[in-house]
């Protein structure tokens, strides 16, 4: 975690959090492969607290440069509330459909090809945001409605402050996730970016989840 | 009867936790470590009877640790404990030659049947 | 009390299923819409009705929501529907199904685990039939009623890039109505939109379904051939061209003749993109004009 996180959480709650996402990512991982046969591998979740304001300039940094990319959008409320982004490099799309939609591709839908593309990158990017804030929040004792999930084609470069959930002077947390797929070799990235108001929530749900196991 | 655990896990939290977990007067000597390679250390060291080993460290994985300690002490009983319980995983684990699988996290429950599990692996071994 | 009333008297399909797939609720809209009573299909499973529902891509979504609380999204863009209905009214005429934007999400017990999801079945056939009119709108030419240039760039693209893909021939005609300028001063231009009109008229009759007619400027036309080699499009443009010189053109009591010119290119090694298509078309449309008009070149 970064300096700003100092300001906001106690090196405990730090500890506490990095752990509740170690978990719930591990378990997002597990149960979308037995599950929905998704063989994807989630990097160890990387916390950052940033200021509303420097949001654009910290995932341009975070993107390794290439500022150019497909996004998929999802608001989530609850009392975890904030933005789900997942991020997938421009071309992705191809390698995901050969993954994701083999009975599609034998001509069940009546479609162009752009249209299937995009929503495939819409189907895996809401069960993949689905499955990773549907744990983290299964273990802090919440549950979150979701809006449906956006496909913007965006230069990073060009985002602004307010795009983001998040007031300028306010703290979001940042979670932030490689993704691969095992059998495509497919890379993305997942951030999750919280609302100042669920961190108070989330600094009392961190103490109850310590609490539960005394 | 166990009298000596050793829990590698990078997170003080998820030690506190399994430490938590334990039964009330377990009365195990605990060792901790924060990474694979300082868990193969403190194996050396202490010879701990049971071992909790988590997969995703810095340094060197849970994985490697347990591969590493059972070349020094083909007899090790070690417990993965992770949240990524796929049947690969699981399967890895095994053929590396740790005793089975937790899930994380763990409960009372979880600990108190790895410390019955352990026990008895243990005891075959002493034998 | 009041929930149920909603849940009977919105309009929108509501259902719910177990993790079994077996229907437990199913609303008036559902019952209304499909023809399936609430009293036959509760208690069945839910493919028994719709054994089209039961596919990887739809359990898999169901497999999400039940394990991991989230909310799936089977968009009209992709399926056009869910539950194969009839579309209201009128507009049952121009699509053979409703059109739906469909939902889905977990409905939780006392525990807060997912016991059941619900699926939300929403009918958006009149938007998508507005969407469709709009499309055609941009793409047509309200005089003649032949495909805009809106609509020519993207499928000329796109054309170019499937016929050299496969290696397959492409031609493109350029036309323009010689003297069209002295057909509007002499008869008036009411007359001079008949004419492009009937133009069209002739044009169209002369050529593939496949072929599309495009108006490119005031009087200026252009022919999209895919599969069609230099030497067959040469031969259609001739016929094009004697269809409009041997008839004679009749307005209100004026009779008068009219000729075109044709520019013909074809896909080849030098000539393979929109661009030098186009380029190529021109200047064989210039030919034509220079030789006299009333020729294909």
């Amino acid at each position: 975690m970064n300096a700003a996180a100092e300001e906001v959480f106690s090196s405990e709650e730090k500890d506490i959090l990095q752990e509740v996402m170690n978990i719930a990512f591990g378990q997002a991982t597990a149960e979308l492969a037995e599950v929905i046969d998704i063989f994807v591998i989630l990097s160890v979740p990387n916390i950052k607290v940033v200021k509303g304001r420097d949001l654009p300039g910290y995932f341009i940094n975070e993107m390794d440069g290439s500022s150019v990319v497909n996004l998929i959008e999802q608001n989530f409320l609850g009392k975890f509330s904030g933005q789900a982004m997942l991020i997938f490099p421009s071309g992705a799309e191809k390698e995901l459909i050969k993954l994701f939609n083999q009975e599609n591709a034998e001509g069940t839908y009546d479609v162009d090809i752009d249209t299937l593309e995009q929503e495939t990158l819409i189907e895996v990017g809401n069960i993949l945001i689905g499955a990773c804030i549907g744990k983290i929040t299964e273990l802090l004792s919440d549950f979150v409605t979701y809006d449906p999930p956006r496909l913007v084609v965006q230069d990073l470069a060009e985002s602004s402050p307010s795009h983001f959930p998040v007031d300028e002077d306010s703290f979001a947390i940042s979670i932030r996730t490689v993704f691969r797929f095992e059998q495509q070799n497919v890379e993305g990235y997942l951030f999750l970016i919280t609302k100042q108001r669920s961190i108070k929530w989330l600094k009392k749900a961190l103490q109850s989840f310590l609490e539960s196991f005394m | 009867m166990l009298k000596s655990l050793l829990i590698v896990d990078d997170s003080p939290v998820a030690r506190m936790i399994i430490k938590k977990c334990l039964p009330a007067e377990h009365g195990l000597q605990i060792y901790e470590a924060g990474n694979g390679q300082e868990g193969v250390e403190q194996y050396r060291t202490h010879n701990p009877d049971l071992t909790l080993m988590d997969l995703t460290m810095p340094i060197m994985n849970g994985f490697e640790a347990v591969e590493h300690i059972r070349g020094l002490d083909p007899e090790a009983v070690i417990i993965v404990s992770t949240a990524d319980i796929q049947e690969k995983v699981i399967q890895r684990v095994k053929d590396l030659g740790a005793l089975y699988t937790m899930k994380k996290p763990p409960s009372k429950k979880s600990l108190t049947e790895a410390l019955e599990r352990g026990a008895e692996a243990f005891a075959q071994v002493q034998k | 009390m009041i929930f149920a009333q909603i849940f009977d008297t919105i309009n929108n399909g509501l259902l719910v299923i177990d993790r079994e797939m077996t229907v437990k609720y199913w609303n008036r809209w559902m019952a209304m819409h499909s023809g399936i009573a609430a009293d036959e299909i509760v208690g069945t499973s839910l493919f028994s009705y719709f054994p089209e529902l039961d596919q990887p891509h739809f359990r898999r979504n169901c497999k999400s929501v039940l394990q991991f609380g989230n909310f799936c999204y089977f968009s009209q863009r992709l399926h056009k529907y869910l539950f194969p209905m009839s579309a209201p009214g009128s507009l049952a005429d121009s699509f053979d199904h409703m059109q739906q934007s469909c939902s889905m999400g977990p409905l939780r017990n006392k525990d807060n685990k997912v016991e059941m999801l619900y699926i939300s079945v929403q009918d958006v056939t009149e938007v998508v039939s507005y969407q469709k009119k709009l499309v055609i709108m941009n793409h047509t030419d309200q005089l003649t009623g032949v495909y805009n240039r809106n609509y020519m760039e993207p499928h000329l693209v796109k054309e170019i890039e499937r016929c050299r893909r496969y290696d397959h021939n492409m031609s493109l005609l350029m036309i323009d109505v010689d003297l069209f300028k002295i057909i509007n001063d002499n008869y008036g231009h009411p007359c001079g939109d008949y004419a492009l009109k009937t133009i069209c008229e002739r044009i169209t009759s002369n050529i593939r379904k496949s072929d599309s007619l495009i108006r490119y400027g005031g009087d200026e036309f252009c022919i999209i051939m895919p599969e069609t080699s230099e030497k067959d499009a040469y031969k259609v443009a001739e016929t094009i061209r004697k269809s409009i010189s041997d008839h004679p053109f009749t307005f209100a009591d004026m009779t008068f003749n009219t000729t075109i010119s044709i520019g013909v290119a074809t896909l080849d090694q030098s000539t393979d993109d929109v661009e030098s298509m186009l380029k190529k078309a021109d200047e064989a449309l210039y030919s034509a004009k220079q030789s006299g008009r009333n020729s294909v070149t």
